[in-house]
């Protein structure tokens, strides 16, 4: 294994163009490196806008997915390299594992470091984790695996099955009803640096064959999170799945229901009942 | 302080008549009509330039620059300038709540005398900066070199300069009260029909108690209105039974504009005072204020109804008072909808409601309706929501007092935020 520790967080936008650049010809197995960043301190303006964009009370611990700002940079940065086997443009958040082993307060020095791992075939393509260990004074306190999907791929002779499931309760009670803006994707690339074009605009998430721009994934399990906010365990694990995409503007409700000390929650359109998230929430 | 506490006596009340969204009150200001409210009040009570102890009022739509709503209020009424004031705000609640804060000082010694009210508009609502506009403008605010403030000036796009109008939706959920109270509806299976039958006896009840002068000394005309602007005497099952649902969805959608409380404008105030006080002003006692609860669910999580609240907080003052759901000569029920009335009612003849969310041996059990709002409710009146409270504490108190020495009512008002505000008054 090879670790990089990088000075300062990689240029999204550029790694994003280098990123569509080099799209093609990838293929093969998932290198064995790790990208790191030591002693990350969180801004507090970013924060702010962060939290207001997702709808969490600003405090002076961080929200359960705002780590994953952090850990992102450098998982971008993972998959343009050569070696990645998947092309990034095009991938699909399919699922989202968060474990917050204890609060994380807003000025604490983060260690942080992400791999890739899991290679796997799935029936529309292959899927690959992409995942992340955050340390504060040299113990672990927060750790994530996001699941992508490539649609087309194929995953390596051999490879496990993808395991992309989150299964919860009926959920038939509606607990809230938001109406999503179509500027949902924009704001949430400006505060999170995720400028996939999937969720800019209407044009450029046509050239990926969505009828409208859809919101971050991980835009919708933060809105779900902060609707529960003053309820969630301090040490939690938030497993979620994305469904269907959430195409912008659209109106959707929550359901939550308690579970196990933690929630069942899902996400779904207003009008048809198309899941876009289903997630179980369980102190850990 | 006082050794013992002493019962808060209503001495009378007074209101506006209650208009339409967009109808008399159309340019009034929140402070227009609470001004107006207090002078009648004054003028009723012969209090002009008299010193009350303290008024205690509040809007729930209310411009930031109204922080001083009431003490403003105070200011331009007849009433001594050195008279102190402040605000209050608990949703639909607020009347209710601010009588019982003054209530609460009369009892303890704290004040003589008070005044409680409340009012709202929802014509002259207050709108907000687009909130992109308003960091923008923040940020040219708290720039200090010409640099900085260019800058932060930048950072302003057109499409900012759209106001954000305020939205009748809870902010938790996105829905509308509406939705919410059809919701409860359909878990309850309160039907169309029984909705429709309360709306016309709200409005037969409400027009026969003009019509004998019940209200002559509770309402002074204003802006024109001499009665409710809602009122509909001639309001009828075959009328109402025309109108289509608003609220609800498919074969369960029962809620329509009839049965439901309409967006109103108005102000009503409620003059409280010690019995030693009412006596050296040569001023009648119609009733007193007993005891007061407040409850609150969780509508969001929770599964409860965002109105149910006064479900809870019934049994607890209930207790408190040993008394029983029976033992009330008028039951005050705010009509924000008329499902939500029909639905605390059927809760609390539920015996598994009562047991499981209560916490109770048997249910509560039935009202005799012969005493629900009998001089009508918030279906006819209209529902400015923090002025229903003092228009519901001024109606009981003089039917309380009509009724003779030792009669009992209950109020019972749901809130926003899932919140409920009792009381018990006695004559």
């Amino acid at each position: 294994m090879t670790r990089t520790v990088l000075d300062a967080p990689p240029a999204m936008p550029a790694l994003f163009a280098r990123a569509a650049l080099t799209a093609r010809g990838r293929g093969g197995d998932l290198p064995d490196t790790r990208l790191a960043r030591l002693g990350v301190e969180v801004d507090p303006a970013s924060l702010a806008a962060y939290s207001r964009v997702c709808g969490f009370p600003l405090a002076d611990s961080l929200p359960v997915t705002y780590p994953h700002l952090l850990a992102f940079p450098l998982q971008v940065a993972l998959m343009t390299e050569r070696e990645f086997p998947l092309a990034l443009p095009g991938l699909v958040h399919v699922r989202n594992q968060v474990d917050q082993l204890r609060p994380i307060g807003a000025g604490e020095a983060l260690d942080v470091e992400v791999w890739a791992e899991r290679l796997a075939a799935h029936v529309r393509g292959a899927t690959v984790d992409l995942c992340a260990s955050v340390a504060a004074g040299g113990a672990e306190v927060w750790r994530s695996r996001s699941t992508y999907l490539a649609r087309g791929a194929t995953a390596p002779e051999g490879a496990p099955e993808a395991d992309v499931g989150v299964s919860v309760g009926a959920l038939d009670r509606v607990s809230a009803q938001w109406r999503v803006p179509g500027d949902t994707g924009r704001r949430y690339a400006a505060v999170s640096g995720d400028m996939n074009p999937i969720h800019l605009t209407g044009v450029t998430a046509k050239a990926f064959g969505f009828k409208r721009a859809i919101a971050h994934g991980m835009w919708v399990k933060g809105r779900t999170l902060a609707a529960l906010a003053g309820r969630l365990p301090d040490a939690v694990s938030v497993d979620v799945a994305f469904r269907k995409p959430l195409l912008l503007p659209g109106t959707v409700t929550l359901s939550t229901e308690p579970v196990e000390g933690g929630w069942d929650v899902a996400v779904r359109n207003a009008k048809a009942g198309t899941e876009h998230l289903l997630g179980t929430i369980r102190p850990s | 302080m006082a050794p013992q506490t002493r019962k808060a006596a209503i001495v009378g009340g007074n209101r506006i008549p209650f208009a339409r969204s967009n109808g008399a009150y159309a340019r009034a200001s929140n402070q227009d009509m609470l001004t107006a409210t207090l002078d009648g009040l004054v003028a009723r009570f012969g209090l002009q330039g008299q010193q009350v102890g303290e008024v205690v009022a509040g809007a729930v739509l209310k411009h930031a620059r109204d922080f001083n709503l009431t003490r403003e209020s105070v200011l331009g009424s007849r009433l001594s300038a050195a008279t102190p004031a402040y605000d209050v705000q608990q949703a639909c609640g607020t009347g209710l709540e601010a009588a019982v804060l003054v209530a609460n000082k009369i009892a303890l010694g704290q004040l003589e005398s008070g005044i409680a009210g409340g009012v709202d508009t929802t014509s002259d609502a207050p709108m907000a900066l687009n909130e992109d506009m308003r960091r923008a403008l923040l940020a040219v605010n708290s720039a200090k070199t010409l640099q900085q403030r260019l800058k932060a000036l930048s950072g302003i796009r057109p499409g900012q300069l759209v106001p954000e109008v305020p939205r009748n939706a809870e902010p938790r959920t996105g829905l509308a009260m509406g939705d919410h109270a059809a919701i409860t509806a359909a878990e309850w299976e309160i039907g169309r029909e029984e909705q429709d039958e309360l709306t016309v006896r709200s409005h037969q009840a409400l027009a026969a108690a003009y019509d004998r002068g019940f209200f002559d000394d509770l309402v002074t005309p204003f802006l024109g209105l001499t009665r409710d602007q809602n009122l509909r005497p001639d309001s009828s099952l075959e009328k109402l039974a025309r109108l289509k649902p608003v609220f609800g969805q498919g074969a369960d959608a029962t809620m329509t504009a009839g049965n439901s409380t309409p967006l109103t404008d108005g102000a009503s105030a409620v003059l409280l005072a010690s019995d030693e006080w009412a006596a050296e002003h040569d001023l009648p006692v119609l009733a007193h204020l007993v005891d007061a609860q407040t409850a609150a669910v969780d509508y969001v999580h929770g599964g409860e109804g965002l109105l149910m609240a006064p479900a809870y907080a019934v049994p607890v003052l209930l207790a408190r008072n040993e008394l029983t759901l029976q033992d009330f000569d008028f039951y005050e029920v705010h009509e924000a909808f008329a499902s939500t009335v029909l639905a605390t009612m059927k809760a609390w003849e539920d015996p598994a409601f009562c047991k499981d969310k209560l916490g109770l041996d048997a249910p509560l059990g039935s009202i005799d309706r012969a005493k629900l709002n009998v001089h009508g409710s918030s279906l006819a009146a209209g529902h400015p929501f923090a002025a229903t409270g003092g228009r519901i504490i001024a109606t009981l108190a003089k039917a309380l007092h009509e009724a003779g020495p030792g009669k009992r009512g209950l109020i019972s008002i749901c809130a926003a935020g899932g919140q409920g505000v009792v009381a018990i008054l006695e004559s």
